[in-house]
């Protein structure tokens, strides 16, 4: 028995070559983001159709707990005056959540793909670059690097660029770990069955050892863990960490 | 089937997923954050509203109790007043008609003294002549001769004036 772990597949490569971007290949990861981003959308949409200032239904009191609770996220952590990142840190929570949770379906998590990360990773960097240059100025954000003793100029380069990597490197491996893991017990459970179901003699046993009968329901177990909770972790914590980083840059 | 590298920056992914970040924010604002908020808004300035209604409408409640307040005061004001004014006529009334009737009183008791004195003066008058001629039958009888008028009518004089005195 073998056991293949891949990245994302490559749907169909599309008549597009760019020098430095390379072929255009619609991948899996581009495909599920779409899905992840309709699905987002769609339930934004369900929620919020047909608002009443009173005697509201339950779908109206989920669409505003989720408001009021991104409303607070943003502004207990960052402060009054970065009322415009609530819409940002929701969607990156909000596509982080569904990409990981939707491994769940049986499609690939957009997150299992390091480039989807990294592209959110430098965004964010960029944002805090940015806060950090309208905070202090640009010649106070170089100085910035100088502190405390101009001998710690290139680990403070090095801090800052790790900042998006480590951020990227996290919520990727995490996901990723839970995609290995997962495919890795489903092979090990598909072994095991068939080696316990062999031991029942005759063409009956040779028939059953085909079914891989303990990957029904166990695998459940360990996804509680690596999906679930891991996914639901992983993208609170990303959040978490673009909310303190940007706070933190706008500090004098 | 083609796959990608498990670990790798696919720079197609990387671009695409920077710009469907970009528009999920803009789809989360637009469908849910806006509608919300707006919503939220304006069920903020419902309940602003009817929280000033409620202060108005207090507002006017205090303004007409304390009118009502005035109005019966003044009322009560005013029927002490009338029944001070009346108290104060009974009283007038009751003294003039004390003063008529201790009036009249004096009137009749002085008019019945009058009555009285002249009812006596009469009396004393007709007495008066009954005794003269009494007196003058009595004394022809007693003396048997005729006194001469005017001695007569002095002796009667006299014995009268000594009658009334004694009287």
């Amino acid at each position: 028995m073998e056991l293949d772990i891949n990245g994302a597949k490559i749907l169909f490569t599309l008549p597009i070559d760019l020098p430095v971007l390379g072929p255009l290949r619609i991948s899996e990861t581009m495909v599920v983001s779409w899905i992840v981003m309709l699905l987002i959308t769609g339930v934004c949409i369900w929620l919020t159709h047909d608002l009443k200032e009173e005697n509201i239904s339950k779908r109206q009191a989920v669409a505003e707990l989720l408001v009021e609770t991104a409303n607070k996220f943003v502004v207990g952590n960052m402060g009054e005056k970065f009322r415009y990142m609530i819409p940002f840190v929701a969607a990156l929570f909000a596509t982080s959540v569904v990409s990981n949770l939707i491994s769940l379906v049986g499609l690939r998590s957009p997150t299992s793909d390091l480039s989807t990360e990294a592209a959110w990773a430098v965004v964010v960097f960029i944002m805090i670059t940015a806060q950090k240059i309208k905070t202090s100025g640009f010649g106070g954000y170089l100085k910035g690097f100088t502190q405390p003793i101009p001998v710690m100029t290139p680990f403070n380069v090095l801090s800052e660029l790790a900042t998006p990597v480590s951020m990227a490197c996290r919520h990727f491996g995490n996901i990723l770990s839970g995609v290995v893991i997962n495919g890795l017990i489903y092979g090990a459970l598909a072994v095991a069955s068939s080696a316990l179901l062999g031991l029942i003699p005759g063409l009956v046993g040779d028939v059953l050892s085909q079914i891989p009968i303990l990957d029904v329901g166990v695998p459940a177990i360990l996804s509680v863990y690596f999906d679930w909770f891991s996914g639901i972790m992983q993208a609170f914590i990303f959040c978490m960490l673009t909310v303190m980083y940007i706070a933190n840059a706008a500090e004098e | 089937m083609q796959v990608q590298e498990l670990v790798g920056i696919v720079p197609w992914n990387f671009i695409a997923t920077i710009c469907n970040l970009f528009i999920q924010v803009y789809l989360i604002k637009r469908f849910l954050f806006k509608p919300v908020n707006e919503m939220l808004e304006k069920r903020r300035a419902k309940a602003d509203a009817e929280i000033q209604d409620a202060v108005k409408a207090k507002e006017e409640a205090q303004a007409m109790k304390s009118e009502y307040e005035k109005n019966m005061q003044e009322a009560r004001d005013k029927a002490n007043e009338i029944v001070k004014t009346a108290q104060k006529t009974a009283a007038v009334q009751s003294e003039e008609m004390i003063r008529e009737a201790s009036s009249q009183v004096t009137a009749m008791k002085e008019k019945a003294e009058k009555d009285i004195a002249q009812e006596r003066r009469k009396a004393v008058n007709e007495i008066k002549g009954e005794i003269g001629g009494m007196a003058v039958e009595i004394a022809g009888k007693v003396i048997e001769r005729e006194l001469n008028e005017e001695d007569h009518t002095k002796l009667i004089n006299d014995f009268i004036e000594n009658v009334g005195e004694a009287s």
